[in-house]
């Protein structure tokens, strides 16, 4: 299983994101707000969530913001993070 | 929109003062200090009473469930007490700021539980209320030798000064601004992650519905923001509920009242850390059971009205 369909499984069964599937997730649709409607509270559990599930901690601010922005950006951290 | 929800947007924790009004006081304060802006405020108090009856009875959505059996006369002598409860606290935050932080004597139980506290690594929550002087409390906290974060949101227009803008000096702690990207929590995790001390405030719910639990609190039912709880399970930070009480003309104690523990699994939404907030509103009612007008809550935080309540409870006791 690719990191974006692992972390679109762990959206939908962790985040409750009710009424939706994985398959559903459009890689780039913003995390927040209008796409899929996380709220504030969501991201602090994303980060706990993404730290349990791929080992890599978002520590602060400065790289969480861009990387919680969709899927794919957040994909493309842990990819980042795991290689280092 | 829940009840609680709507008055919490309505209301606004702006000063009802004229920024000459504020002037006024500060000037008294550097020419006749204390005692001489104490003496002035009973006018001030006594306006409010007479002409503002809108403003006095702000006082009445909390003092009806503190005092349920009070008659409309002594309503108003708790009305009197808790106005000039206020004033005094007021008038005290400036005095630090104009006068010095040796005007005003605080007495902090519980230091060395904190230090405990903050050797665990885990990043500290301290959580307080809208009690006594919450600025009082935070002055004492040098003693941590950690960066401490506040999420404060001020509200625009505000005339009211803190004591760190009357001495001149930079704002002593970081802000986080709840209107910030994401409510500003990835900040606050960012704090506890890196074993710093955060500080926010437990009792008032300035966003999302979403974002509450209901909890009893003085005999009704009030939604709590729940975020530092869900912050606590994340990182594992202890809780330390803080509260700061007025006990003497220029003294000041700070207790640590309680400490809340979130495991991992505290839960995920709002029923999972209903037990927590529970917690923290137990403190918060042995708090006001003991300083009854230091609670400076000033809209109704309570879901249903409480003649609604007493009429299901007649209607109950009648069947």
């Amino acid at each position: 299983m690719s990191i974006k369909e692992k972390l679109k499984k762990i959206l939908v069964e962790e985040l409750n994101l009710e009424d939706m599937t994985p398959e559903e997730i459009v890689d780039d649709a913003p995390l927040f707000g209008d796409g899929l409607g996380l709220d504030s509270l969501d991201a602090v559990e994303l980060v706990v969530l993404v730290q349990k599930h791929f080992g890599v901690e978002i520590k602060d601010m400065d790289e969480g913001r861009p990387a919680l922005q969709s899927v794919n950006s957040l994909a493309a951290f842990i990819e980042a993070k795991s290689a280092t | 929109m829940p009840k609680n929800e709507e008055n919490s947007r309505h209301w606004s924790s702006r000063s009802v003062g004229a920024p000459w009004q504020h002037r006024f006081f500060y000037g008294l304060i550097r020419l006749g200090g204390r005692r001489a802006a104490y003496f002035f405020l009973h006018f001030v108090a006594a306006y409010y009473m007479l002409f503002r009856p809108d403003q006095r009875r702000r006082c009445d959505f909390y003092l009806r469930r503190r005092f349920p059996g009070a008659s409309q006369l002594e309503l108003l002598s708790h009305e009197w007490r808790m106005i000039l409860s206020l004033g005094r606290v007021l008038i005290d935050r400036a005095i630090v700021g104009i006068l010095g932080s040796d005007s005003v004597q605080v007495s902090l139980d519980g230091k060395a539980e904190l230090l405990e506290l903050l050797a665990e690594q885990k990043g500290l929550i301290l959580m307080g209320a809208h009690v006594g002087c919450w600025q009082t409390a935070m002055s004492a906290l040098n003693f941590l030798q950690v960066p401490v974060s506040l999420l404060m949101q001020r509200e625009a227009g505000d005339v009211d000064r803190h004591f760190f803008e009357h001495a001149g000096i930079p704002f002593p702690f970081r802000i986080i601004d709840p209107s910030g990207y994401l409510g500003g929590t990835l900040e606050m995790l960012g704090v506890l992650k890196r074993g710093e001390v955060l500080s926010v405030m437990g009792d008032r719910l300035r966003g999302s519905e979403r974002n509450a639990t209901a909890v009893g609190f003085l005999g009704g039912t009030v939604r709590l923001p729940f975020g530092a709880y869900k912050l606590a399970a994340a990182t594992g930070a202890p809780i330390a509920v803080l509260l700061s009480a007025k006990t003497g003309a220029d003294a000041y104690r700070i207790r640590l009242a309680g400490v809340i523990r979130v495991p991992p699994e505290g839960g995920r939404r709002e029923t999972g850390f209903a037990p927590f907030a529970g917690e923290f509103v137990s403190i918060l009612e042995d708090y006001v059971r003991e300083y009854p007008y230091q609670f400076f809550n000033f809209y109704d935080l309570w879901e249903s009205d409480l003649s609604s309540e007493k009429a299901s409870a007649s209607n109950y006791s009648k069947e």
